[in-house]
C-alpha cells in the first residue's frame, strides 16, 4: 500500500518540479531542480522497499524480509550531493541577479550572450 | 601484483588538491604544488600504464576498495581503455596547469582555482576508474561541481548567465542519471558493472528481466551525451566554453568531454552489450541493445556534425568557432562508434577509431582554446573583426594554432590525420560489408571534414593571416617571438623550455638573446608568462606531431583499449573472478 502512495508522490513530485523548471524566474527553476532530485532520492527509496524489517543481519525473525539498505546508503549519499549543489545553485542565482538586475529567464536571455 | 598503482593517479590529484587548499595563503607555494602535482599525476599515469601494459601484453588491474570483495564493495578497475584516457587527461591536464600558472590572474590563483582545478581532475580519474556504476555518479558529481565553479571564476554578467545555463542543465541529468541507476538497481539487483554484465548474460539463471535495461539504459544514455555535448543535448557547449577561463575550457573540452564519451563505450560496448535482447522498433531490429544504440548514435552523431559545422562557420569569434567546433568534433568521434554498435565485424576498429579521434581531439582542441587564451590576453579581443595579421608579428603563437587546426582537419603528418583516416576505414570497411547507413556515415565523415576545412580556413584569414588590424598593432608593434624569430626554430625550441618557463615570474625569460621583445608595451613579467603560455602551446602542438610521427605506438594503445573494451568476459572475470560462469557473449 505504502508503495502506492509513493508512487503517486512521485509522480505529483515529477510533475511540480517539471512545471517549475519550466518557470521564467530563476529562482523557481532552481526549486524545480531540487524538487526533482528530491524526487529521485524518493524513488530510490521506494525501489528498496518500505515495508520490510530493520535491515540489521540476525535480527529479524519470522517472515518479514529486510529492507534493501543499499539504496538507503545511495539515498544518503545522492541527498549529501544535493544540498551541496542546491546551495551553489542558489548562490549562483543571487549572482546573476547582482550581475544582470534580474532574475527572469527571458530578459536573461536578451542581455546576455554576444552570440 | 601491486594493484595500489591502480589509485595512483587518484591519490595524486587528490593529495594536490588538499595541499593547494591548505597552502592558498602563500600564492608561490600554491603555484608551485599545483604544477607538481600536474607533474606527479603524469608521472602516477605513466607507472599505471606501464603496470597495465607490461611489454604489449594488456591486463585488468582491480583495487578493492578496503578489501572488500567485488560485487559487494567499490571497486577500482584499470584496463587498456581506462589508462588510455588517463594518458590523455595526464597530457592535457599537465599542459593546462602550467599553463594556468601563466594566464589566471594572480588573485584567481590565491582564491580557489588551483584547489578546484584539481579536484576536478579527481573527479575525471574516478570517472575512468571506477567499477560500480553509483561510484560513476559521485565521481561525475565530483568533476561536475569544481567545474561549475570554474565556470563561473570570472563571476561576470555573461559568465553568471552561462555558468546558470551549465549548472541547471547538469542538475538535472544528475537526477536522471540518478534515476536510470536506481531503476537498473532494482532491475539487475547489483551496482558492480562487471556483476550487472554478468547477470545480463545469463539472465534466467539470475532472475533479471531484460527489457526493462534497454530503456534505463537509454534514460542513462541521454545524461551521457548531455556530458559528451552530443546534439540534442548540447545546449550549455558555447556558453560555457566562452565563459570559462582558458585552461579550464582547454580540460572541459579536451578531456572532461571525453569522460561522457568514455562512459558510453564502457557501459554500452562493454557492459550493456552482454545482454541479448530483442530490439524491435521501427526501423530498428536486432538481438542486442546495441543494434538499438548504433542508429541513435549516429543520428546524434550526424545532428552534432551539422549543427557543429554549420554553428562553428557562422561565428565571429575564436571562442565560439573552437566551441561549435568542438560539438561537430565529438559527433566524429560518435560516428565511428555508432558504425561499430551497427555492423559487429568492424566494432574493435570502430571503438579504436573512436578512442585516437578523442585522443587527437583532446590534445588539438585544448592547443587551439590555450592559444585563443593568449590572443585575448595580448590584444584584450578575440572577434575577428578586431583582429587580422598576428602570423607576421607572432609566429609561434601562428604556428601552434595552425598545427591544432591542421591536426583536426587530418592533415597526414599530424596525429589527426590517423584520427580522420580511421573514422574513414571504419564507414568504409562497414561499407565494403553492405551494411545499411554506411554510405550515409561516409557522406556525413565527408561533410563534417568539409566543414572543418571551412572553419578552420576561415579563423585562420580571420585572425593571423593578412596585414595587421589596428588592435593587432598597437598590442604588438614590432615582430615577436619567445626566443627565436624563425618559426620553425622556435617550435622546435619549445619543447625543452616548459622547465624553465615553469618559474614564471623570473625576469629575464622572456628577453632571450637574439630577439627584441622590449618592443612589446607589457611589463616584462607579463611578458614572460606571455612567453611560457606560447612555449606551453608550442609543446602541444610538438606533441601532436610526434603522436603523429610515432603513430603506431598510440595506435597499438588504441587497439588494446578496445579489446578491452569489447571483451566483456574477460573484464567480468578479472573484475569478480568468484563464480566464474561461463559468459557467452556474441561478438
Amino acid at each position: 500500500m505504502t508503495e502506492f502512495v509513493l508512487a503517486g508522490v512521485l509522480g505529483t513530485l515529477f510533475a511540480l518540479g517539471t512545471y517549475l523548471v519550466l518557470r521564467r524566474d530563476v529562482v523557481r527553476v532552481v526549486w524545480g531542480v531540487s524538487i526533482i532530485s528530491q524526487a529521485a532520492n524518493v524513488y530510490l527509496v521506494t525501489m528498496g522497499g518500505v515495508e520490510g524489517a530493520a535491515p540489521i543481519t540476525g535480527g529479524h525473525v519470522g517472515e518479514t524480509l529486510p529492507t534493501d539498505p543499499l539504496v538507503q546508503a545511495l539515498v544518503l549519499t545522492a541527498i549529501v550531493i544535493g544540498f551541496g549543489t542546491t546551495a551553489l545553485a542558489l548562490v549562483l542565482t543571487y549572482r546573476v541577479y547582482q550581475e544582470h538586475g534580474t532574475i527572469d529567464m527571458y530578459e536573461l536571455g536578451s542581455t546576455g550572450g554576444e552570440r | 601484483m601491486a594493484p595500489h598503482v591502480v589509485i595512483a593517479p587518484l591519490v595524486v590529484a587528490l593529495a594536490t588538491a588538499i595541499l593547494t587548499l591548505l597552502a592558498r595563503s602563500n600564492g608561490r607555494l600554491v603555484r608551485a604544488l599545483s604544477a607538481l602535482g600536474g607533474l606527479g599525476y603524469a608521472v602516477a599515469a605513466a607507472a599505471l600504464l606501464s603496470a597495465v601494459a607490461p611489454l604489449g601484453a594488456s591486463r585488468t588491474l582491480v583495487y578493492e576498495v578496503s578489501a572488500w570483495r567485488a560485487p559487494f564493495g567499490i571497486v577500482l578497475v584499470a584496463d587498456a581503455l581506462s589508462t588510455f584516457m588517463l594518458g590523455l587527461t595526464a597530457v592535457v591536464s599537465l599542459a593546462a596547469v602550467v599553463y594556468s600558472i601563466l594566464y589566471v590572474d594572480a588573485f584567481g590563483q590565491r582564491l580557489s582555482y588551483h584547489p578546484l582545478y584539481h579536484f576536478m581532475v579527481v573527479g575525471v580519474t574516478g570517472s575512468f576508474l571506477t567499477g560500480d556504476i553509483f561510484n560513476l555518479f559521485v565521481w561525475f558529481e565530483v568533476m561536475l561541481m569544481s567545474s561549475y565553479i570554474l565556470v563561473v571564476f570570472y563571476s561576470g554578467a555573461e559568465h553568471t548567465r552561462a555558468a546558470l545555463q551549465y549548472v541547471v542543465l547538469n542538475l538535472l541529468g544528475s537526477a536522471v542519471m540518478l534515476l536510470a541507476i536506481g531503476g537498473l538497481y532494482a532491475t539487475t539487483g547489483t551496482l558492480n558493472m562487471a556483476d550487472i554484465a554478468r547477470r545480463l548474460g545469463d539472465p534466467a539463471a539470475y532472475g533479471v528481466a531484460v527489457v526493462p535495461v534497454l530503456g534505463l539504459s537509454a534514460v542513462l544514455f541521454a545524461v551521457f551525451a548531455l556530458k559528451a555535448g552530443l546534439a540534442p543535448f548540447h545546449f550549455w557547449v558555447p556558453d560555457a566554453y566562452r565563459a570559462a577561463p582558458a585552461p579550464v575550457t582547454a580540460m572541459l573540452a579536451g578531456v572532461v568531454k571525453k569522460v561522457g564519451v568514455y562512459a558510453i563505450v564502457r557501459l554500452y560496448f562493454t557492459v550493456f552489450a552482454a545482454a541479448s535482447l530483442p530490439v524491435s522498433l521501427p526501423g530498428i531490429g536486432g538481438d542486442a541493445a546495441l543494434a538499438f544504440f548504433g542508429p541513435v548514435l549516429f543520428a546524434m552523431a550526424a545532428a552534432s556534425i551539422l549543427f557543429g559545422g554549420v554553428g562553428a562557420v557562422s561565428r565571429d569569434d575564436m571562442d565560439g568557432v573552437l566551441a561549435y567546433s568542438s560539438i561537430g568534433q565529438v559527433g566524429f568521434i560518435a560516428l565511428p562508434l555508432a558504425v561499430g554498435a551497427t555492423v559487429p565485424g568492424v566494432r574493435e576498429l570502430a571503438v579504436a577509431a573512436a578512442v585516437v579521434y578523442a585522443f587527437n581531439h583532446g590534445l588539438a582542441k585544448s592547443l587551439l582554446f590555450l592559444a585563443s587564451g593568449t590572443v585575448k590576453t595580448v590584444f584584450d579581443t578575440e572577434r575577428f573583426g578586431d583582429l587580422g595579421g598576428i602570423a607576421p608579428r607572432a609566429p609561434v603563437l601562428a604556428a601552434g594554432f595552425l598545427l591544432g587546426a591542421l591536426a583536426l582537419i587530418g592533415v597526414p603528418p599530424l596525429s589527426g590525420f590517423f584520427g580522420k583516416f580511421l573514422v574513414f576505414d571504419t564507414a568504409a570497411r562497414a561499407f565494403a560489408v553492405d551494411a545499411a547507413g554506411a554510405g550515409a556515415a561516409i557522406a556525413l565523415a565527408l561533410v563534417g571534414a568539409v566543414f572543418t576545412i571551412a572553419y578552420f580556413t576561415r579563423a585562420w584569414n580571420a585572425v593571423f593571416w593578412g596585414a595587421p588590424t589596428d588592435v593587432v598593432g598597437a598590442a604588438l608593434p614590432a615582430r615577436w617571438t619567445p626566443r627565436e624569430p624563425g618559426v620553425g626554430e622556435a617550435v622546435a625550441d619549445g619543447g625543452e623550455r616548459p622547465d624553465r618557463a615553469d618559474g614564471g615570474a623570473s625576469v629575464d625569460d622572456g628577453a632571450a638573446p637574439g630577439s627584441h621583445p622590449g618592443m612589446i608595451p607589457v611589463s616584462t613579467v607579463r611578458e614572460a608568462e606571455l612567453a611560457g603560455q606560447v612555449v606551453v602551446i608550442a609543446a602541444l602542438a610538438l606533441a601532436i606531431v610526434g603522436f603523429g610521427i610515432g603513430f603506431e605506438a598510440l595506435f597499438g594503445a588504441a587497439e588494446a583499449a578496445a579489446r578491452a573494451a569489447l571483451d566483456t568476459g574477460a573484464y567480468v572475470d578479472a573484475v569478480d573472478p568468484g563464480t566464474a560462469a561461463a559468459l557467452e557473449v556474441g561478438h
